[in-house]
């Protein structure tokens, strides 16, 4: 069936994509499907997971931001962290209709595409207007070029960051699995799990910081 | 051929060196203020992962430059 699949140009990296999204919303849905006052099994560790985040994003964006903008870099991290923990699991990226997806550049693309697109959108919405492209020309108008620089190449190093940690470390991984395929790749996983869960932290943390600085600087204070 | 392999060793060699030294001394700085004052260490702690991908993202620059080398190879 993933043959048939790959044959008509999706990947194994989209399937697996798409199985990470599934499991998502599958564990949403049982986790929310009846809500109880005092959490217990399911919902009690989905709670806490999400409540952890939540405080960990308001000590960076703050509490109005961090109210508005949660859901987003929330799960862009959850996403980022399974695409990521999907590259340990057995035969991932040599059976087929499994891969990491943030092992493709075109995965990570969209989802710095995503990010960027939401940080201009803030900017413009909380400024009620095109005043946010202001930011480009102070302190002086003659910087214009090197600011208008500066922001269209965050998505560019968003992209690149992710894509190359990820498939750095699969293809190391697999080097060593040639020179000597006991123990040594063995390593590197655990390395991996580290890396991944910190990829998918920096991730989020930067949509967030970007996010952030587009917002006006009064609204801290509201 | 032989230019290729040398240069793509290069590379991600020498892009290697900078954010080293800079994240040696960034980990230094960090750890130092979290002794001096464990109830920041949280923050810190963030503010030195944010630091470090921003210093690591050029030696990932390097080994991507070290992989298309690879694939011309």
């Amino acid at each position: 069936m993933f043959d048939t699949l790959n044959e008509m140009g999706i990947s194994n990296g989209m399937i697996t994509s798409m199985g990470i999204t599934i499991f998502l919303c599958v564990v949403a849905i049982i986790a929310g499907r009846n809500l109880k006052l005092v959490p217990s099994g399911m919902q009690n560790a989905v709670e806490w997971a999400i409540g952890s985040l939540y405080n960990f994003y308001e000590g960076i964006m703050g509490k109005e931001a961090c109210k508005r903008y949660f859901p987003l870099v929330a799960s862009l991290f959850i996403y980022i962290l399974f695409c990521n923990y999907s590259g340990l699991l057995p035969g991932s990226g040599h059976i087929s209709g499994l891969a990491p997806p943030t092992a493709s550049i075109n995965c990570t693309m969209a989802l710095a595409v995503v990010a960027f697109v939401s940080m201009i959108a803030v900017g413009i919405g909380s400024h009620h207007g095109l005043s946010y492209f202001r930011h480009w020309l102070q302190p002086f108008a003659f910087l214009l070029p090197l600011m208008m620089l500066e922001d269209l190449v965050k998505p560019v190093s968003l992209t690149l960051r992710l894509y190359g940690n990820v498939y750095g470390e699969e293809t190391i991984t697999s080097v060593f699995f040639d020179m000597l395929p006991v123990g040594l790749p063995v390593i590197m996983q655990a390395f991996s799990v580290l890396m991944g869960l910190i990829q998918a932290l920096v991730f989020s943390l930067l949509t967030a910081i970007y996010i952030k600085e587009a917002m006006p600087e009064d609204e801290e204070h509201l | 051929m032989g230019l290729i392999a040398i240069g793509a060793g290069l590379a991600i060699g020498l892009a290697a060196i900078g954010p080293g030294i800079g994240q040696g001394l960034a980990a230094a700085k960090a750890l130092e203020g979290m002794a001096r004052q464990p109830e920041a260490a949280g923050m810190l702690r963030t503010n030195m992962i944010l630091s470090f991908a921003f210093m690591e993202s050029l030696s990932i620059y390097g080994l991507l430059i070290a992989f298309l080398l690879f694939a011309k190879m």
